[in-house]
């Protein structure tokens, strides 16, 4: 469970030492540039780009196997899905009923996978380069207000926690006969009764604790709080952000201005 | 070689393992192949430091934790075949939180919660929530919401709610922590009459002393790996193994071992008992 909520692995590559706030706007930069490529080629391309990052961070193939296993499957249902939906184009290799496949729709359906792919490992590089912590202080610095981070930095510390106190219920529960999966969809959404109500109740409890002791620690006794540590853009962090604006902005240029099918 | 379900004599044992081992699914090994036998009517305690695996172990009792390899009888059939609904009505298991278990809006639905579960009939249900609401003494609050009560209250009716269940088998998993001296004594007098009625008791603790007043037998866990099972006197005169799991005996085991060179003998668990000897060592005055 905690494995699968907190992405980030420890590693000493470029990556990880890139200024977080490099980070974040490089991967929504290469979410846009994957917008405005509609060529699968030029989305391959991108890929293969973004898996060379993977690569280049360092990534244990396990976990990244384990995070992406997911969007793979998305993916697969993305080009099942999308001829079935999209009758346009011709020319049709099948039809069944109202139904029609067609070639064009196919390359639509992988195309858009592609982007999938590329969006969620693009996303994926950034969270499992990136420690909640300095991801928090980055969206701090890019503006977001302090109680915002703090709220954001809480709630990702805890759900590993909170996943452990599920765990820990159910088998309270088990212990006293309790068998959440038998019966029928009434049953058994009100044996999830036995389990939601102490959650519910741990979780107040635990919130109650944790804003005394964030009182206890003076939070929020000044606006203008300062930082232990700062963060600093250092030269290979502006070549990094340079690369990747010119690596959205020539496309989109190309693509809008140029009027380039790309 | 394991013994199968038939080779395993009943009459005594009414839980047994047979190198039983378990291994976390993150890689930790918490048991390296385990062998114990628990009569009917035993008061054992386990003990050990954080992580030595005596929770591990408790849950594997009751099928919660079903073992990477080896084996756990219980009254002599495989756990492993049993789903934990039916282990629970021979082996009762209460967590450390009982806020894990309490969510229903009085004491006495939650004590119902578990053998209406178990399927038993209205009137066994009801005598049996009778039982245990009189054995934990519950009687004055049980139309009272559990979550209102105090965290000693709170911790008789999640165990009441086992009790329910009727097990032969009562697992106890920290049941003194954060209680008072008074809650604790009175939880722990109320389970030595369970024990004189004939439940096998496993206590799971850290105080000595609680160990030392109420098991007659303890095994002492560290690394997965069960470096004592004795009772309690041969426990708490070897200190060596003590040590060796960062646990302390209690005050007065410690105190004997002080006074060992004026002829106090090594293995006395309880106040009474030092002072008889110190009376005996002190000439009969």
């Amino acid at each position: 469970m905690g494995g699968f909520i907190d992405l980030y692995t420890e590693a000493d590559t470029f990556l990880h030492r890139m200024d977080p706030r490099v980070k974040i706007v490089s991967v929504l930069m290469l979410s846009l540039l994957a917008f405005v490529l509609t060529n699968l080629n030029l989305l391959l391309l991108l890929l293969a780009f973004i898996f060379l990052l993977l690569l280049l961070a360092r990534a244990t193939m396990s976990r990244t196997l384990f995070a992406l296993k997911f969007v793979f499957r998305f993916m697969v249902l993305i080009v099942i899905l999308w001829p079935i939906f999209d009758p346009s184009g011709s020319p049709v290799l099948a039809s069944l009923g109202p139904i029609k496949i067609t070639e064009p729709a196919i390359w639509r359906g992988v195309t858009s996978a592609v982007r999938v792919g590329c969006l969620a490992t693009v996303w994926y590089i950034l969270m499992f380069t990136t420690s909640q912590r300095d991801l928090v202080r980055a969206l701090v610095k890019l503006g977001v207000r302090f109680d915002f981070g703090l709220t954001l930095a809480i709630s990702l510390r805890f759900l590993p926690t909170f996943g452990a106190l599920i765990d820990s219920i159910k088998d309270a529960q088990r212990a006293r006969g309790l068998e959440l999966s038998k019966g029928g969809l009434l049953k058994r959404s009100r044996n999830y009764v036995a389990v939601l109500v102490p959650t519910i109740v741990s979780a107040l409890r635990t919130a109650d604790t944790l804003s005394l002791a964030l009182q206890s620690r003076a939070y929020g006794a000044r606006a203008d709080r300062t930082y232990l540590r700062d963060l600093t853009m250092r030269p290979s962090d502006y070549v990094a952000l340079t690369v990747l604006v010119l690596l959205l902005v020539l496309p989109t240029f190309a693509k809008f201005v140029m009027q380039i099918d790309i | 070689m394991i013994p199968s379900a038939n080779t395993i004599p009943q009459e005594e044992k009414i839980i047994s393992t047979r190198n039983l081992k378990f291994t976390y699914e993150g890689g930790v090994q918490a048991l390296h192949g385990l062998n114990l036998d628990i009569r009917y009517g035993d008061y054992l305690a386990i003990v050990g430091g954080n992580g030595s695996g005596k929770t591990t172990l408790a849950k594997t009792l009751n099928g919660l934790l079903r073992p990477t390899s080896g084996t756990v009888f219980v009254k002599g059939r495989s756990a492993s075949e049993q789903k934990v609904a039916e282990l629970a009505k021979i082996v009762g298991y209460a967590f450390q939180n009982p806020d894990h278990q309490l969510f229903c809006s009085s004491v006495e639905d939650e004590v119902r919660f578990g053998p209406e579960n178990l399927g038993y009939s209205d009137s066994e249900v009801r005598e049996k929530v009778e039982r245990a609401i009189e054995a934990m003494r519950l009687g004055d609050v049980r139309k009272l919401p559990p979550l209102s009560l105090r965290l000693g209250q709170r911790r008789r009716v999640s165990i009441a709610s086992i009790i329910a269940m009727d097990p032969q088998v009562l697992i106890l998993d920290e049941p003194t922590t954060g209680l008072d001296a008074g809650e604790s004594q009175d939880l722990l007098d109320r389970l030595k009459v369970l024990n004189a009625e004939g439940k096998t008791i496993i206590l799971i603790t850290h105080d000595m002393r609680v160990v030392a007043e109420n098991a007659r037998r303890v095994i002492v866990m560290s690394n997965g790996r069960m470096i004592l099972d004795s009772d309690c006197r041969g426990v708490f005169s070897d200190l060596a193994i003590l040590g060796e799991s960062s646990l302390e005996p209690p005050p007065v085991s410690k105190l004997a071992h002080r006074l060992a060179k004026y002829g106090i003998p090594q293995d006395v668990v309880s106040a009474e008992e030092l002072v008889f000897q110190l009376m005996r060592s002190g000439g009969g005055g």
